[in-house]
């Protein structure tokens, strides 16, 4: 039996100034050549983990280490970053933090001449890991040109180039769109496959990771709480009743009884076909329905009136748009990168004039976009907003807390209630509040903006998360080249979809419109009872 | 529109050129608004640096740069007749500040002139630069002598679009609150998100191995047709500069009358350091046949 790529006993660490460890008595062993997944929900310990084995902590973050960790051999409590580079590649959620230089090709080919590595030996590696991820064509490109998806590959290229034996991923997808993201894993997985790279992945978009993965480490307030395959992972978070951890097609198949909890797509359409519960065949798509929506006669609470954003010299982003958004309604603005989401937003909000047609609105129209952090500006949350939004935040008590300091979802809270001010806004605007968010946090963000459609605002998330938007949304805008081109309930443009269609819709084909877990159970459940009734 | 041109490879001659050789040919250039200040031989430089600018396909970079430096130049062509008092021909009798009198003279307003467009043609040198010479091949080259002060001129170049579009992120966000904060609090927390991801980045430096950095081992590059071309060109700029100082032309004495060589020695030197520039640019090119299966 190979020796452990990382081995923790009773590892412990805690920050400078902290009073909980962030990791305690953590032991752990990841063999050579393996996929590990790492979960747990946010501040869970999976990012001290990987900065751990990357030996960032404690030598760059300061810190108090006890216990053992081995990586590739070496102590982490001795060996610093630079050395535990020999043995393992890291690779964290901003690609544009960690890619330094300005061309493609020099940058997977730093890491190599800093180790001193001849020029003829560096060019050939730099081929090789280029080919592997299907980068070649970008090396002679310039770094700032490239998309978040073409630039987190080569930072994965530049983190593999000298072939690592262990490959550290804090939450890589967090930044990139489903299809990056989807193809980024796949990367990995043939990493594993083909190179033998031992795989440490840290995501919180489990489903999609699971069916890559030989193992499941889930920790839970730095210990670790289960450590088993996929299948284990799964039946472990349904029976404990940990229902972030649990995918939407585990949830939907344990709220039909069916076991065991399939790990992909694949999987569960096999489960289903064996059982005799499939349609025999993917369905048609059903032609989702384009601009169906007709009028009420309740004042609009924010309407754009054939807006158009042409760019002097470039693009144009917005074609003509109309949308009307009702008082209390819940919409979500889905489309692919780039087709113009976030335009539309900032043209809402009036932080961009459109070049021709209107933006019609009364009162405040808040909108979030995607860096909370670049909202929050004072030294203490309290500065922030008053105790009346610090409470709706759920921050109260944490008047003097510096809002850097605060969780990803924390600071997220209090810069909406920034936007907010404390009012009635007439519309509130989302672009993409879910990425890199956990479950729990989902539903948290899904429960506050349900109040303020409550009240009254209109509510138009800009999101990639089908999920989401088939649980939280009344009514969904599809962008399509600038222009709308589906418009209407979640299960009408999101079942008979490919790309924007819910795991579910695509384990059951979008048959009657099953968007969520428990919608594609009780769907399952009545084709177990039409089979009893037919036997 | 980014008043400083960065680089995009092309085709050219000079892009194509060893960064080393590309540098030296625009640092000749730059040579001449050093050491001249005739406008003759201002003029012909300025004129090799926008041929060469059109030859390497460069045209709008060139544009943007000159945005820069026209504000520059009119600044020194204002500020020089105003500070400086040298001159016989009084234009404006001015003012009399702490018992100093600031007059205007022709003299100082000319020499001023020529200040600015001495300004002009080291910009513009420095934009072709800037355009065409691929800074990460001038890093490699410069490692060899300091390896972690040319890393963080490049971290820090790289590093400067990624913070101006956080501050502008940050001044839409801005916006978008209901009661807009002060600008040294927007500015204020600017500079905590610079140094957020300057963090970032020397993380995650140490964890590509910036501390066990050795010294490059640079593999021998044969000369190309291109590197010899745009090294001759070079040599050929400096030599006309030398020989221009030799033969004492392109002088010039402002003070305490104007006066300045526009003879037939500086008009040759003029036309000559333009032919002398475009010549890596001129001649035959490879082409690529298409390949069939």
């Amino acid at each position: 039996m190979p020796d452990p790529v990382l081995q923790a006993q009773g590892f412990g660490y805690t920050y400078p100034g902290r009073p909980v460890p962030a990791l305690a008595d953590l032991s752990l062993a990841i063999e050579p050549g393996t996929f590990t997944l790492l979960a747990g929900e946010s501040g869970s310990g999976k990012s001290t983990l990987l900065r751990a084995a990357a030996g960032l902590v404690p030598h760059f973050h300061g810190g108090v280490a006890s216990g053992e960790l081995n990586v590739g051999g070496l102590d982490v409590r001795d060996n610093g970053p630079s050395e535990l580079s020999a043995v393992c590649g890291s690779l964290f959620q901003d690609p544009e933090s960690q890619v330094v230089m300005g061309g493609v090709r020099a940058e997977i080919s730093l890491g190599l001449e800093q180790a001193g590595q001849s020029p003829a030996a560096v060019a050939r590696a730099v081929e090789e890991a280029s080919l592997a991820l299907g980068v070649a064509p970008l090396l002679d490109r310039r770094t700032d040109s490239l998309s978040g998806g073409e630039l987190q590959r080569i930072a994965l290229a530049a983190a593999i180039v000298g072939r690592p034996r262990l490959l550290l991923l804090d939450e890589p997808t967090a930044q990139l769109d489903p299809v990056a993201g989807d193809e980024l894993i796949w990367l990995l997985r043939r990493l594993n496959e083909e190179w033998g790279t031992s795989v440490l992945l840290a995501e919180h978009r489990l489903e999609r990771c699971l069916g890559a993965a030989d193992r499941v480490v889930a920790l839970e307030a730095g210990r670790v709480v289960c450590d088993g395959t996929p299948h284990e992972f799964l039946a472990w978070a349904d029976a404990g009743g940990r229902e972030s951890f649990v995918t939407p097609v585990g949830r939907m198949f344990s709220l039909a009884g069916l076991a065991p909890l399939p790990t992909s797509v694949k999987e569960a359409r096999t489960q289903l076909q064996a059982a005799g519960l499939d349609q025999g065949g993917p369905a048609q798509p059903a032609a989702p329905p384009a601009h169906s929506r007709s009028r009420s006669r309740a004042k609009p609470a924010l309407e754009l009136k054939k807006v158009w954003c042409e760019i002097q010299d470039g693009p144009t982003v917005l074609r003509g748009i109309d949308l009307v958004l009702e008082p209390g309604e819940r919409v979500v603005l889905m489309g692919r990168n780039g087709v113009g989401k976030s335009t539309l937003l900032r043209h809402a909000k009036g932080l961009d004039k459109p070049t021709r047609g209107k933006v019609l609105s009364e009162g405040w129209i808040a909108l979030l976009m995607q860096n909370p952090g670049d909202y929050l500006v004072h030294d203490e949350a309290g500065q922030e907003v008053p105790p009346a939004g610090l409470a709706a935040a759920g921050l109260a008590g944490h008047e003097l807390d510096n809002p850097r300091d605060l969780s990803g979802g924390e600071r997220q809270r209090l810069a909406l209630e920034v936007v907010l001010g404390g009012g009635s806004p007439t519309a509130v605007l989302l672009d993409e509040p879910t990425r890199g968010m956990d479950a729990l946090r989902k539903r948290a963000l899904a429960e506050r903006l349900n109040g303020l459609a409550a009240a009254g605002a209109a509510v138009l998330v800009a999101t990639h998360d089908t999920a989401f938007a088939a649980d939280f949304a009344d009514r969904v805008v599809l962008l399509g080249s600038g222009t709308v081109i589906a418009d209407g309930s979640p299960s009408a443009v999101l079942a008979g979809g490919w790309y924007f269609a819910t795991e579910v819709a695509r384990v059951l084909d979008g048959a009657e419109g099953a968007l969520t877990p428990e919608q594609g159970a009780a769907l399952i459940q009545r084709r177990i009872t039409a089979a009893g009734a037919v036997t | 529109m980014r008043l400083i041109p960065s680089y995009r490879p092309r085709a050219s001659a000079l892009h194509t050129a060893r960064a080393g050789v590309a540098a030296a040919f625009c640092a000749a250039l730059a040579l001449i608004p050093m050491l001249f200040d005739n406008p003759l031989l201002l003029a012909g430089t300025l004129a090799a640096i926008l041929l060469a600018g059109a030859a390497a396909g460069v045209r709008s970079e060139m544009a943007a740069a000159a945005r820069l430096a026209m504000p520059l130049a009119i600044l020194v062509m204002v500020v020089n007749p105003l500070v400086s008092q040298e001159g016989d021909t009084l234009l404006v009798r001015g003012w009399v500040i702490l018992g100093h009198h600031f007059d205007v003279t022709l003299e100082a307003l000319a020499y001023g002139i020529l200040g600015g467009f001495r300004v002009i043609v080291l910009i513009m040198a420095f934009a072709l630069y800037s355009a065409c010479i691929d800074p990460d091949e001038m890093l490699r080259a410069l490692r060899r002598v300091s390896h972690r002060s040319a890393l963080t001129a490049t971290l820090a170049t790289r590093l400067v679009p990624v913070l101006a579009r956080d501050a502008r992120r940050r001044s839409d966000a801005a916006r978008c609150r209901p009661d807009p904060p002060g600008r040294a609090a927007v500015a204020k927390a600017a500079l905590t998100g610079a140094l957020d991801r300057a963090l970032d980045a020397a993380a995650a430096l140490e964890v590509r191995g910036y501390a066990r950095a050795t010294h490059l081992s640079e593999a021998r590059r044969p000369w190309s047709r291109q590197d010899m071309a745009v090294a001759c060109a070079t040599a050929g700029i400096v030599a006309l500069a030398v020989l221009t100082l030799f033969m004492g032309a392109g002088s010039v004495v402002a003070y305490p009358r104007f006066q300045m060589a526009m003879g037939l020695p500086e008009i040759m030197l003029a036309a000559a350091i333009p032919a002398v520039a475009l010549l890596p640019f001129a001649g035959r090119s490879g082409s690529l046949g298409v390949a069939r299966a």
